[in-house]
């Protein structure tokens, strides 16, 4: 999606840009609607002058008729308007919707590193939401009204020119009023949307922590700073509110002011012999048709500038940069070996760097393990491997291939990673297992939770495998995820496997179980593990010691233990020997 | 274990409970309603004056009556502005303190719902319920309520007065309204199921969207960005296509308002015009005849959005009110017996627990712990841990035996009391957006500065503290810092270090925590927790080391029992845990 200057709602054009032939048919639609009650009210006009003054009942007949054949139309024209206009504005809101995805899921880990999970899901959500409405019944209203009102003027000086500029004196006071009400509920609404921001944001963090809340007996704390959230919320309603409630009674007051005076002007020109009743009825009746739609229009303005918000924010996250993107003519990949060449790598998630010059090379179904104290650039190392991020110098290479230069996704279906925090997906067990490979048989899944010790915690469950597990996988320990989550890897099959700490939520016996299908897991394929277990680490090729962003040490558990340095004083710790020297 | 998922409460007793809600806002309804009869008053008068003007001064002998009517016009209209505005202000203000009412109570009573409610209902849906879902109660109570009895008023008084001026005329103009009525009733009756289903596909999305975005590192590993985006854009599809089902309605209904009523001025127009020609009716009645009927409009169409906002109003507030009737904060007791004044004892009496879905987690569970006791609680993934951790708290009450600290059943204890004498660091731990300082504090907000300090140096928050921006002053989370995963345990633990309980209930305090700087956190704790009864949970060997005791949950019961060390030479089940863990050493 090309970045464009727009802001706000205009950014919503380019959608419109394919749809151009209906909007014209549309815009047709929607002024011979708006025309239709002009041309009652002349109609009305024609009857009293040339039907009932002249006593003409035929022509009185003639007329009503016609009367009634155009407000039938009008009938026909408003639900073809109104349901052509509402079919767009929800094309537009699904292609919004459809980009916004796009977009979001080719964003890089920094970006959702970066912003909250809530604040991004209220963009695909309320936001578009909010969007909706104004597409919905918002555009029909602004569209037929603002035609209407323009078509109300026109008839009113095709009528008689004199009426029409008698009735526009009111139009000074008209402009003041609306100006000084948009200016001031400018104010007003952006305040009361920051106002429930701030609730909302409240409530989301009480809700999150509300376990901590209760054992800490802080309710009283809690309450009392929401109860001055939602009162400062309140006020600012209140104030909002009054704007409306003196601009609306405004507009309906300057209308009976032009009424008046067209019924004096109306009555003067009568006089004067240059005018009849009738033109004036309809000229009274042709006020109202001005006066209504400006009233419905300020009604929409709040609504409006919500949506304006609202893009504004959405347009925050379509002009995020796609830093991790397929460069112009990469490549896919076949299926790959799985060596792997980390050359000379620098990266800094900001300022300061967090590795620097690392060099790792791994033949194809080869093993590594990255051990040392957290922080020190580990799980950086393997989010560089799976692409998550590109560094910022050097090259990660796979079967000799620049990682920059094939196809993201045809190289990430290669690979697996299990983390130490898993997410599951709302579904069964079973849908989370066969996420990693979406065409896999019954079989396949259940051979893969058999492998790992899945069915054993399904057991728990009256039905299994088939078990509903609500997002996040509430109900379910964390060591019971994570064993999900490397079925989920075992049953993808990867040429690539990286488990970062994905054993240390498990108990032991679990993880042997587990480890036993390592055995199964890791042959035929290149593995990176990061772990604190020596008995998880040992089984790799070569141990990588990683301290402050560099590799202090390599070589197997025997080399490593058999020099002075890092690795020792580490295993000590690797040892869990805890219990001798604390007890 | 109480219902926590109540069904919605119907109409009435809806209506019932907000009721109570809108009485303590009847001093600005009353004067809604006064500011609305005059308002219709005002609004009948304009017409009526407009065809004396048109009657008397234009087309009859009474020139000199033109600027004297239309005087009396303005000043009406100057009246009906500050009418107007008392009426809309008036009831605006209703509806909005009835949104913020109902918000806090919702939220007061989220403070006091029990673990069992946030385990069924998600973050998302327990805020819409306070935020989104309020709103067509405010809309309807502080607009539909008395706009809709406007609209009655506005009816029958143009009713009223079409009937003095000419009865057959008036009879012939009210032949659309069958109609009318007809259609508004229909609309409503159509509109309210969909717009229903239009939320349901919402929630749907907001799902599709959550995992996505949660989940965005689980897609972009296993390249599988397409099946998350199908089923993404076929749950916005569904949303498109219901609310097009609900435009189709109103794209039919609208138009059709406005259209229908000129039928009745199509007659009047037609049998009145004869009726002037025949000299029984004059111009200015026919104009005001088809003024009323136009008038009449807008309350016409405002009566079908009212009937369609009510019927959300009161499914919106059916539902919160169902959470604030059903949903049984923890029974406390009426006469609660205070805690000794001592160290604490923790007592499990066959406890048995159940979370109403699936088998008992819990299965008889009798467990003594020692006053000043460390007590390691083992045992394999999904065993009952944090479960058999949860009840100390009273995050759950048991569901069978019962729980016994110092002495005193939780159930019977006062339950600030207990949990100001429990102080718990959960798996996940949360901090809030406030500043690390206050983090610390949240337990104890009176505690020395000393004793922050000592407590931040045994739970190594001492040791990171220097690295943050602001040192113990720096923000904490989204507009903040972020602090990992170990980083935010070792707060936990200082934060209830601080708390001054006498019991702590650890759940795998150190999981986060890297092997090294665990060894120094569990040499620290020892000394820390002095005195102190302490449950700790935990998949380490290192932790275990800190506890006197350890015992062994397995499928909901205790196992085995005694020192870590005679455990491990045990060759039972803690050795299968562990074994050779420590073998490796």
């Amino acid at each position: 999606m090309p970045r464009n200057r727009h802001t706000g709602l205009s950014r919503l054009f380019p959608y419109a840009n394919d749809k151009r032939a209906r909007l014209t048919l549309i815009g047709v639609l929607a002024a011979l609607s708006a025309a239709a009650p002009v041309i009652g009210w002349h109609l009305v006009g024609d009857a009293i002058d040339n039907g009932i003054r002249d006593d003409d009942e035929g022509r009185l007949l003639l007329v009503v008729l016609a009367y009634v054949g155009v407000n039938a139309a009008a009938w026909i024209l408003g639900t073809a308007t109104w349901l052509s206009l509402a079919g767009v504005g929800q094309r537009v809101v699904l292609e919004l919707r459809r980009d916004l995805f796009d977009h979001l899921t080719s964003l890089s880990l920094r970006y959702f590193s970066q912003q909250k999970a809530g604040w991004i899901i209220a963009r695909l959500t309320s936001d578009v939401d909010a969007l909706s409405d104004v597409l919905n019944q918002g555009l029909t209203t602004l569209v037929v009204n603002t035609l209407t009102l323009i078509a109300a003027i026109g008839g009113l000086f095709l009528l008689d020119w004199r009426l029409g500029l008698v009735a526009l004196c009111v139009l000074p006071p008209g402009v003041v009023v609306t100006r000084w009400f948009q200016r001031r509920s400018h104010v007003a609404f952006t305040d009361v949307r920051t106002k429930i921001a701030t609730v909302t944001a409240q409530l989301a963090e009480s809700v999150a922590g509300m376990a901590v809340i209760q054992a800490f007996n802080r309710e009283r704390a809690f309450q009392s700073e929401f109860d001055g959230m939602n009162e400062a919320n309140r006020k600012a309603n209140v104030v909002a509110q009054k704007l409306s409630s003196v601009f609306f009674p405004a507009i309906e007051f300057l209308g009976v002011v032009a009424t008046g005076a067209v019924l004096w002007a109306g009555a003067y020109f009568i006089d004067v012999g240059t005018m009849e009743i009738g033109t004036v009825v309809a000229a009274v009746g042709l006020l109202a048709l001005v006066f209504q739609p400006l009233q419905e229009l300020s009604e929409l303005y709040g609504q409006v500038q919500a949506a304006n918000a609202a893009m504004d924010k959405i347009s925050s996250v379509l002009d995020a940069e796609i830093d991790i993107a397929d460069a112009p003519g990469a490549r896919p990949l076949g299926r790959i070996d799985g060596r792997l060449e980390l050359d000379r790598i620098t990266f800094a998630y900001g300022k300061d760097p967090v590795l620097h010059g690392i060099e790792i090379a791994v033949p194809a179904g080869g093993c590594i393990a990255l051990v040392g104290e957290s922080g020190g650039g580990k799980s950086t190392m393997a989010k560089l491997i799976a692409r998550f991020y590109d560094p910022g110098s050097g090259t990660v290479r796979v079967d000799g291939t620049d990682l920059r230069e094939v196809e993201l996704r045809s190289y990430r279906r290669q690979l697996g990673v299990v983390l130490q925090d898993p997410f599951l997906f709302s579904g069964t067990i079973a849908d989370n297992i066969r996420f990693g490979k979406p065409d896999a048989s019954d079989e396949e899944v259940y051979g893969a939770a058999a492998a790992i010790g899945v069915d054993r915690v399904a057991a728990r469950f009256e039905s299994g495998l088939d078990h509903v597990v609500r997002e996040g996988g509430a109900g379910l320990s964390a060591g019971e995820r994570q064993l999900i989550s490397i079925a989920r890897a075992l049953l993808a099959d990867p040429r690539i496997l990286i488990l970062d700490e994905a054993t240390s939520n498990i108990d032991r016996p679990s993880e042997i179980l587990i480890e036993r299908a390592f055995d199964r897991l890791l042959t035929g394929r290149t593995s990176i593990i990061i772990a604190h277990r020596l008995a998880t680490v040992r089984r790799a090729d070569e141990i990588l010691v990683v301290e402050h962003g560099r590799i202090v040490q390599r070589g197997t558990e025997l080399d490593l233990l058999g020099q002075e340095g890092a690795f020792r004083r580490l295993a000590k710790s690797l040892h869990a020997d805890g219990l001798t020297s604390a007890a | 274990m109480s219902n926590v998922d109540p069904p919605d409460l119907a109409v009435r007793p809806t209506l019932r409970r907000l009721f109570p809600l809108w009485w303590e806002q009847r001093r600005l309804v009353g004067l809604g309603l006064a500011c609305a009869l005059v308002f219709t008053g005002l609004s009948i008068s304009i017409p009526v004056l407009t065809k004396f003007v048109i009657d008397d001064a234009i087309e009859g002998s009474h020139r000199n009556r033109l600027l004297p009517l239309l005087g009396l016009i303005v000043a009406i209209a100057i009246v009906r502005f500050f009418v107007n505005f008392t009426r809309r202000f008036a009831t605006a203000r209703v509806g909005i303190a009835v949104e913020a009412r109902l918000r806090g109570l919702l939220y007061d009573a989220y403070l006091r719902y029990p673990r069992a409610f946030f385990d069924r209902h998600s973050t998302g849906e327990v805020i819409s319920r306070a935020t989104n879902d309020i709103y067509p109660v405010r809309y309807f109570i502080g607009w539909g309520v008395v706009q809709g009895i406007q609209s009655g008023m506005m009816i029958t008084a143009s009713a009223v007065v079409l009937l003095i001026v000419n009865p057959r005329l008036a009879l012939v103009s009210a032949l659309a309204m069958p109609a009318v009525a007809v259609l508004t009733w229909y609309f409503a009756h159509r509109l309210f199921p969909i717009s229903r289903l239009v939320q349901a596909k919402k929630g749907h999305l907001t799902e599709a969207s959550d995992e996505a975005v949660i989940g965005i590192e689980m897609v972009q590993a296993f390249g599988r960005e397409d099946d998350v985006r199908t089923r993404f854009l076929g749950r916005a599809e569904a949303v498109r296509h219901e609310t097009m089902r609900m435009a189709t309605i109103e794209a039919k209904f609208l138009p059709g308002l406005l259209a229908l009523p000129t039928l009745g001025i199509a007659a009047v127009l037609y049998l009145g015009g004869k009726d002037v020609i025949a000299g029984n009716l004059t111009i200015g009645e026919l104009s005001l005849f088809i003024t009323l009927l136009l008038q009449l409009v807008w309350p016409l169409e405002a009566l079908g959005w009212i009937i369609n906002l009510g019927q959300r109003a009161v499914a919106s507030a059916g539902r919160s009110f169902a959470w604030l009737d059903a949903i049984e904060p923890l029974p406390e007791a009426a006469q609660p017996k205070p805690l000794p004044h001592a160290p604490l004892a923790v007592r499990f009496e066959d406890v048995h627990f159940s979370y109403g879905t699936g088998s008992e987690v819990l299965r008889g569970v009798d467990l003594a712990v020692e006053a000043g006791e460390i007590l390691a609680v083992c045992g394999a993934t999904g065993a009952g841990k944090t479960t058999l951790l949860n009840l100390l708290p009273r995050f759950y009450d048991p569901t069978g035996g019962r729980l016994l600290v110092g002495g005193i059943d939780t159930r019977d204890a006062d339950l600030t009391e207990l949990r100001r004498a429990v102080a718990i660091v959960t798996q996940k731990p949360v901090l809030f957006s406030v500043l690390l300082r206050e983090n610390l504090l949240s337990a104890r907000p009176d505690a020395d500065w000393d004793e922050v300090l000592a407590a931040c140096e045994a739970a190594g928050v001492a040791a990171f503290v220097d690295d943050l921006p602001q040192g113990y002053d720096t923000l904490i989370g989204e507009r903040g810092v972020n602090l990992s995963g170990g980083q935010r345990q070792r707060v936990a633990l200082a934060r209830a270090l601080l708390a001054g309980a006498r019991v702590l209930v650890l759940d795998d305090p150190m999981s986060a925590v890297d092997t090294q700087t665990e060894r120094l956190l569990v040499e620290n704790l020892r000394p820390a927790v002095a005195g102190r009864t302490v449950l700790v949970a935990t998949q380490r060997l290192s932790t275990i080391g800190v506890a006197d005791r350890a015992v062994v949950l397995a499928e909901g019961r205790i196992v085995e029992e005694g020192a870590p060390q005679a455990l491990l030479a045990a060759g039972g089940p803690f050795t299968a845990l562990f074994g050779d863990e420590a073998l490796a050493a």
